[in-house]
């Protein structure tokens, strides 16, 4: 087009703009648009739009069009029942995007509290709702990943590969063994991974807290319970929704290790101090250059995708949602990958007026390559981070190469990115999860609905080795084990729910009901050697020494559960439940458990005398009390048994029966003792949103190992636990959500706080229980009476030794005849805490806590016109993390590589006093347990930002979408952290060994509704 | 409506009604303890889980032959760092009661006790076949002996337990029994046993390496060894060779996986190389040795730790013509092993362990390794005879016994006309080199002169700081706060 005739018509344009602006002053002119929930920008039909101070008004249409007459500079009134009111001011455009959220207080919201819903304002306990709007737009392959940060009194902590679950944590840490809480997914109580679940189906996510809101899931409402509700279909016209998600992720941080010339200026130290022979190759450790990073090889970036449709809708006899979804990862590190298909199908039927039925289903099929049975993987990256950086990765000829020789000076580590790729782990799981309803109302308030579920779990574990020769550990066999496994849980639910309005002040709501549900487990297993071909990976194609392995186990529960809510004019709110459960994992003498818990509320706002506090708009107190139960204790504790195994007489197979745990047949539940007194407060018209609450958590009956002597000849290892020890968590949760900005510019924030502090009160006898323990001959932590849970334990470092003298003056530590052998200058100082003289175990302390102060989220979110944007905050404070990694990445006493902080090691008096000499050996032990290890896990991090737009209306119309918005996010953009390892987001007891770092993602998507 | 009630309510009733049966569950893998002990099959299922604790890594696996580390005969090597720490710490007699490899020794016996007491309890009332249950009992009070023969060597004073326990047992906190009770129960369980059981030859089948007359007539004799009773060693010593055993031609074939449970052979330690359990696993079929001292990060065999590399002292103590060098180790200019030429970089001291290698034709994994462990071979049985006639003072007699061993590693008879002292010395020279690492050493370095001979040996190669009080390990600290009823030994 020439480039006068271009601005030409630009220029018309212009002017006929301007024409229009100067004329449609003071004039009317309509305005239309579209209005979006903002929860999940889907348009909201039925919304009272008004021209402020006059009389027009209209309502929006199914896709939430609408439009209206109004004097420009006018003022719109958008009001709709569930959502509030605002007030939006057009200024001069023609066409608009409103967005109303539904209110943060929206005290008729409805809230999932187990075997039943309340109006949020009527909720005693402590429950936490976390929005669900934006799953669909982040790259969060589950609502674990989705809800970090986002609830006060839940941390979760997402680090592992590609298809690895979340943990959680309610409150803190509420026992030393199992402690995480119930997964209820829409009615029915599945050890479900999370990631089962595609995020986008999911319509609410709430955690019931504290023991009042818990008790009703009784011996298993302990560690707090979460309630994931998938979406419905809704009356009126259906809906296609299309969520199309892209992105790539790389490692956010990586560990440097040394270079090749770096290694060998160290290993030359190193050796010479340990009186070894240097390598005559390494003369010139200059002349070595960079050489091979191993840890960047065995990283990458790898792309991500996501895809789901759904179609849904409904008359006033049913309705229906379908979704099918495709989620596909690639995984930062080689041959790791996650893949899942997700189909949701949720119906209701009202068939008759007093009789409804309903499903929902959810088939899932994954597979997690990279991750074999029992957590094996191809790839380790602690065994990476060691590799030794003058060995190339390939030979000259494309093969893997070999360890290039004498390990004192080239390591001893397997070429990992050969293993990486060579070795092929793989899990393939294959998920049902679903119910089937019936709801019958018998006499009007009085319903009965009787629910069967089943969660049925299918999955097969492969390792495959062929045949490699790379040293040391070169496979001189190949190798395929394989492991089947069927999970099978089924659930039957009846209850009777009464629901009456007495007069017009009394409303009471009745809840009776029984729940049984049991489990079997099965697997089988084969490994075989020999093959004789790598083309035929199937058991029956090896040759070589086969075995076989298969085993079962079993529980069932049975419950009886009762509650009562009674309110008074909406002011005095009561709750009781009480829940029995008798479960086959109790022992013989402690069958039966029962769980009963109370709470108040006082909505002062409704009284009389608080009429005039005009600011405060509603205001409730809640103190509730409650008994709930742990019955993840082990199918089996209380059995006494004998165990069969194999032995061998001069190679003939034999068997044998024997003893190995004392049995312990009073086992019972753990118990929680909680209160709970919280305030909701709501200000400037619901504005400002306030929730504060605080609780004492008392776990008693905790389970800990019994002290049995050696000489018994049962297990000293494997005993039996008892119910002996008790731990107390208390804290403070606070809620903000503010909305700053009204109008055409609109700006939240939610912010959310936890405090918890947590100590074990009591063991069964004096003696510590040692934790950690990941087969590296150490023990990490130790639980103890008076400390948290899994507080490390060691020595205490005190700096460097920086002459004899300075080693004599102090307490024996190593002796010896040299300095390769006996503590030496450049060693670190232990300090002596019993003052005897030796540093030996009796100087090991508390050195650190792995459990958290506190926990924070803030997200805040931005619209104008189409525009949104989000960006979201968490972080956690007062964590210590064990970098385990560096007991060898920083041991500078074998052939391994080490971490680039290694440079800065001692070399002489008054060259440092944190890193110590490089010798051979460690005789001073310089990598025992201590403080060295010790680093601050605190971290902020900027967890998500998210930058959308949604099209005008008219142009989606035009497109045939009733709405179209695309965005761009990034994942853990940024942390802000001491912490010298890959991500402070270590694992739930805060050691750090070869774990699977946190990765950036950056992902743009577009989500679709038609 | 009605209807719709009534099957409403009579859901809920069903559920309610329950089901006792419907929590019931057992587990599914195990046999319940109140049924068992009811026919031979269970009886012999039990006695050969007594068995099995031998084959743990806190024994013969792992802990027995360490123990000729801190004896002095090598050094751990492993892989440095907190690898083999605790052996580290135990041959530089720096142990304290927190240590892993103590822990090991003092876990190891007592649940190979509990199976022998649970079958020496409850097979008595079994109604079988006589001949069958007096070997099973004597098979039962066989190892029950041994289990406490390590404990009262390594520990001194120990708990002696005699039956089953459960926490209301009155002695579930037991406290130490003096030593001589330990040896006199340990003598009678060995007697009871020699009349009890049939001799080596009555085994056939999957009952070959089962526990025979001899073995316990040997064991008594080492016990009687132990104690200095050496009147009582002789006639223990020539019952054993009445009963056939004989060395084998080839010093080799005692380490051997092609000549398992060998002629020479008086008790031994099965191993499979099954891989049906894990590795580190108290149930794994799987010999350690040969993985654990192959030339660390080599191709020798499957697995290859480096543990275990003997000292330039002990291979320079190999007389010239010593054909048992070349079996037992590794050195620089050595024959190749299964093709592989040794490197003296190697291992730290220069030289590795060779004895119980298999190369990766047989063995080709790390835990595929079959080979059994000699606990008891009559080697060690000739050699125990010779210094008992020497000790009682018939120096002449004791050559001939001792020469049969000489004569099978290709060296010359010992000189005649030694002194008692000259051949102490040169019989205790000759246990060090024939039973090499094979755990044996620990027990000759303190039970001699009541240990001072150990001592002496021990300051002559360097460790100099070993006193009387390490010649016995110390209580674990786990056990120590675990039973307050124990007392320390003195020193740690």
């Amino acid at each position: 087009m020439p480039f006068n005739k271009l601005c030409f018509r630009k220029l018309i344009f212009l002017a006929t703009l301007s024409f229009f602006y100067l004329a449609g002053l003071g004039q009317d002119r309509v305005v239309s648009g579209k209005v979006l929930d903002k929860d999940n920008n889907m348009p909201v039909s039925g919304v009272s739009i008004q021209v402020k101070n006059s009389n027009v008004g209209v309502t929006s249409d199914s896709n939430g069009d609408f439009s209206i007459r109004a004097r420009l500079g006018s003022t719109l009134i958008v009001s709709s029942t569930g959502f509030g009111t605002l007030e939006y001011a057009p200024g001069r455009a023609n066409t608009v995007i409103i967005r109303i959220g539904r209110l943060i207080d929206a005290l008729q919201d409805v809230v999932v509290v187990g075997y039943g819903t309340q109006r949020k304002r009527d909720i005693t306990g402590a429950v936490a709702s976390v929005g669900t709007r934006d799953f669909a737009s982040l790259p969060a392959p589950d609502a674990g990943q989705a809800v970090e940060g986002k609830a006060a009194g839940v941390q979760v902590i997402a680090s592992g590969p590609p298809g690895n679950n979340v943990t959680f944590r309610v409150r803190g840490t509420g026992t030393i063994n199992d402690a995480d809480p119930l997964i209820v997914v829409d009615g029915v109580p599945a050890d479900a991974p999370l990631n089962n679940i595609n995020p986008d189906d999911i319509a609410s996510f709430d955690v019931l807290k504290d023991a009042s809101a818990s008790a009703i899931y009784g011996s298993r409402g302990a560690n707090g319970v979460i309630l994931i509700t998938t979406k419905r279909g809704h009356a009126g016209q259906g809906r296609l929704a299309l969520n199309l998600m892209s992105g790539r992720q790389q490692a956010a941080k990586v560990v440097k290790m040394l270079d090749a010339a770096q290694f060998a200026a160290l290993n030359n130290e190193m050796l010479s101090n340990g009186d070894q022979a240097v390598n005559p190759a390494f003369g010139n450790p200059d002349t070595l250059g960079v050489g091979t990073d191993w840890i960047g090889a065995l990283f990458r970036t790898a792309p991500m995708q996501k895809y789901t449709v759904s179609y849904s809708g409904g008359t006033a006899k049913d309705d229906y949602y379908v979704s099918a979804s495709m989620f596909d990862q690639q995984g930062i590190v080689q041959n790791t990958a996650y893949k899942r298909y997700t189909i949701q199908f949720n119906n209701e039927a009202r068939v008759l007026p007093w009789l409804k039925f309903g499903n929902n289903l959810a088939l899932t099929a994954d597979d997690k390559p990279g991750m074999g049975a029992n957590g094996a993987t191809s790839y380790d990256i602690r065994n990476t981070l060691a590799s030794n950086p003058i060995q190339p990765i390939y030979n000259k000829d494309g093969s893997y190469s070999n360890v290039l020789g004498n390990p004192l000076w080239y390591g001893d580590i397997t070429n990992q990115i050969g293993t990486a790729h060579i070795n092929q782990n793989d899990t393939k799981s294959y998920d049902v999860l679903g119910s089937l309803y019936a709801e019958v109302t018998l006499v009007p308030g009085l319903t009965f609905k009787t629910t069967g579920g089943l969660q049925a779990q299918f999955y097969n574990n492969r390792s495959w080795a062929p045949v490699y020769n790379f040293e040391p550990n070169p496979q001189t066999q190949s190798y395929l084990s394989q492991q089947s496994n069927t999970d099978l849980t089924y659930l039957w639910d009846n209850y009777l729910t009464y629901d009456h309005l007495f007069g017009s002040d009394h409303h009471l709501t009745v809840l009776a009901g029984t729940s049984a549900q049991n489990n079997r487990y099965n697997y089988i297993s084969g490994n075989i050697v020999n093959f004789p071909s790598s083309v035929t990976q199937q058991l029956n194609s090896g040759t070589g020494a086969a075995n076989v392995g298969g085993d079962g186990s079993e529980w069932a529960l049975l419950s009886f559960m009762g509650r009562v809510n009674y309110s008074y004019k909406d002011k005095y709110l009561v709750t009781a439940t009480v829940r029995r459960d008798r479960s086959s994992r109790f022992g013989p003498d402690n069958k039966y458990g029962t769980f009963p818990s109370a709470s108040v509320a006082w909505r002062i706002s409704r009284e009389s005398f608080f009429k005039h506090v005009s600011f405060i708009n509603d205001l409730k107190l809640r103190a509730g009390y409650g008994v709930t139960g742990n019955q993840n204790i082990g199918n089996y504790s209380f059995a006494s048994n004998l165990n069969i195994a194999q032995y061998n007489f001069n190679n003939n197979i034999v068997s044998i029966v024997y003893p190995l745990v004392l049995p312990n047949p009073d086992v019972q539940w753990e118990q929680v003792e909680q209160g709970n007194i919280g305030v909701d407060a709501a200000l400037f018209r619901s504005r400002l949103t306030v929730t504060v609450d605080a609780y004492i958590k008392n776990t008693s009956k905790m389970l800990v190992p019994a002290v049995v002597p050696v000489t018994t000849g049962y297990s000293s290892t494997t005993v039996p636990s008892v119910n002996a020890a008790t731990m107390q968590n208390k804290g403070i949760e606070l809620t903000i959500g503010s909305r700053n900005l009204v109008g055409a510019f609109t700006w939240n924030t939610d912010f959310n706080i936890s405090f918890n502090a947590n100590r074990i009160t009591s063991l069964n006898d004096s003696t510590p229980l040692y934790v950690d323990n990941y087969g590296l001959n150490a023990n990490f932590g130790v639980d103890q009476k008076g400390h948290p849970a899994n507080e490390f334990y060691g020595y205490v470092a005190d700096g460097l030794f920086q002459t004899q003298e300075d080693v004599a003056a102090h307490a024996v530590q190593q002796v010896g005849t040299k300095s390769s052998n006996s503590t030496s200058p450049g060693d670190i100082r232990f300090k002596d805490l019993n003052n005897d003289g030796l540093i030996n175990s009796g100087d090991m302390t508390y050195i650190g806590n792995p459990n958290p102060k506190f926990v924070f989220g803030m997200g805040n979110s931005f619209t104008y016109k189409g525009a949104d944007l989000n960006i979201f905050l968490q972080g956690v404070d007062g964590n210590k993390i064990f970098n385990a990694n560096n007991i060898y990445q920083e041991s500078m006493s074998t052939g391994e590589n080490e971490t680039v902080r290694t440079l800065r090691r001692w070399e002489g008096a008054g060259t440092g006093n944190f890193m110590p000499r490089a010798v051979y050996g460690d005789p001073n032990q310089n990598s025992r347990i201590s403080t060295r290890y010790i680093e601050d896990g605190s971290y902020l991090r900027i967890k998500n930002v998210t930058l959308g737009y949604t099209f005008p209306g008219r142009l989606a119309q035009s497109m045939r979408f009733s709405s179209i918005r695309v965005y761009v996010s990034c994942s853990n953009v940024y942390t802000f952290t001491h912490y010298s390892g890959f991500d402070p987001e270590v694992g739930v007891n805060g050691v750090d060994y070869s774990v699977y770092p946190v990765t950036r993602i950056l992902s743009a998507g577009i989500n679709l509704n038609l | 409506m009605k209807v719709v009630v009534f099957i409403c309510l009579s859901a809920m009733l069903l559920v309610a009604a329950g089901c006792k049966k419907y929590l019931d569950k057992a587990p599914l893998d195990t046999v319940n303890s109140s049924n068992f002990f009811q026919t031979s099959q269970d009886a012999i299922n039990a006695i050969n889980a007594c068995y099995q604790p031998m084959q743990r890594p806190k024994l013969y696996n792992l802990r027995m032959w360490t123990s000729d580390i801190f004896a002095g005969n090598s050094v751990t090597g492993a892989g440095g760092g907190t690898d083999g720490i605790e052996t580290v710490e135990e041959a530089n007699f720096t142990t304290d009661a927190s240590n892993a490899g103590v822990l090991d020794l003092y876990r190891g016996p007592y649940p190979g006790i509990l199976y022998c007491n649970l079958v020496l309890k409850n097979v008595p009332g079994i109604d079988m076949d006589t001949v069958l249950r007096d070997r099973i009992i004597g098979e039962a009070k066989f190892l029950r002996a041994n289990y406490y023969f390590i404990l009262v060597r390594y520990f001194g004073a120990v708990p002696l337990i005699l039956e089953p326990q459960s926490p209301s047992s009155a002695d579930y906190y037991p406290k130490r029994t003096a030593v001589p009770a330990i040896y006199q129960q340990i003598k009678q369980d060995l007697n009871d046993a020699i009349g009890l059981l049939p001799p080596r030859e009555s085994y056939t089948g999957s009952d070959v390496g089962r526990a025979s007359k001899g073995a316990a007539i040997a064991t008594l004799a080492k016990v009687d060894l132990t104690l200095g009773d050496y009147a009582d060693v002789i006639p223990l010593c020539q019952q054993v060779t009445a009963l056939g055993y004989k060395l084998d031609a080839n010093y080799a074939d005692n380490f051997s996986t092609a000549t398992k449970n060998s002629p020479e052979s008086i008790f031994e330690i099965q191993y499979s190389g099954s891989t049906l359990y894990g590795f580190f696993d108290d149930l794994n079929q799987a010999s350690w040795t040969s993985p654990y001292m192959g030339p660390r990060n080599t191709n020798f065999v499957g697995g290859a730790y480096g543990w275990n590399q003997p000292t330039r002292e002990f291979v320079n103590s190999y007389e010239p013509g010593d054909l048992r060098k070349d079996v037992t180790i590794l050195y620089p200019g050595c024959p190749a092993f299964n093709g592989n030429v040794y490197d003296s970089t190697y291992s730290t001291t220069g030289y590795n362990v060779r004895k119980f290698l298999v190369p990766t034709s047989v063995s080709p994994q790390y835990n595929t390794s079959a080979e059994d462990f000699p606990a008891l071979r009559y080697a060690d049985v000739l050699l125990m005879e010779a210094e008992a006639l020497n000790e009682v003072g018939q120096t002449a007699q004791a050559a001939a016994p001792l020469n049969l061993v000489r004569e099978r590693a290709g060296l010359p008879d010992i000189a005649g006309g030694l002194s008692q002292d000259d051949f102490r010395t040169v019989v205790l020279h000759e246990r060090r080199m024939e039973l090499a690492f094979e755990g044996q050493r620990w027990f000759d370095l303190i039970r001699i002169n009541k240990g001072q001979y150990g001592l002496d040996f021990l300051h002559s190669i360097g460790h100099t700081n070993a006193t009387a009080e390490n010649l016995l390990l110390p209580i674990p600290l786990a056990e120590m706060q675990a039973n307050p009823n124990l007392a320390q030994n003195p020193g740690y």
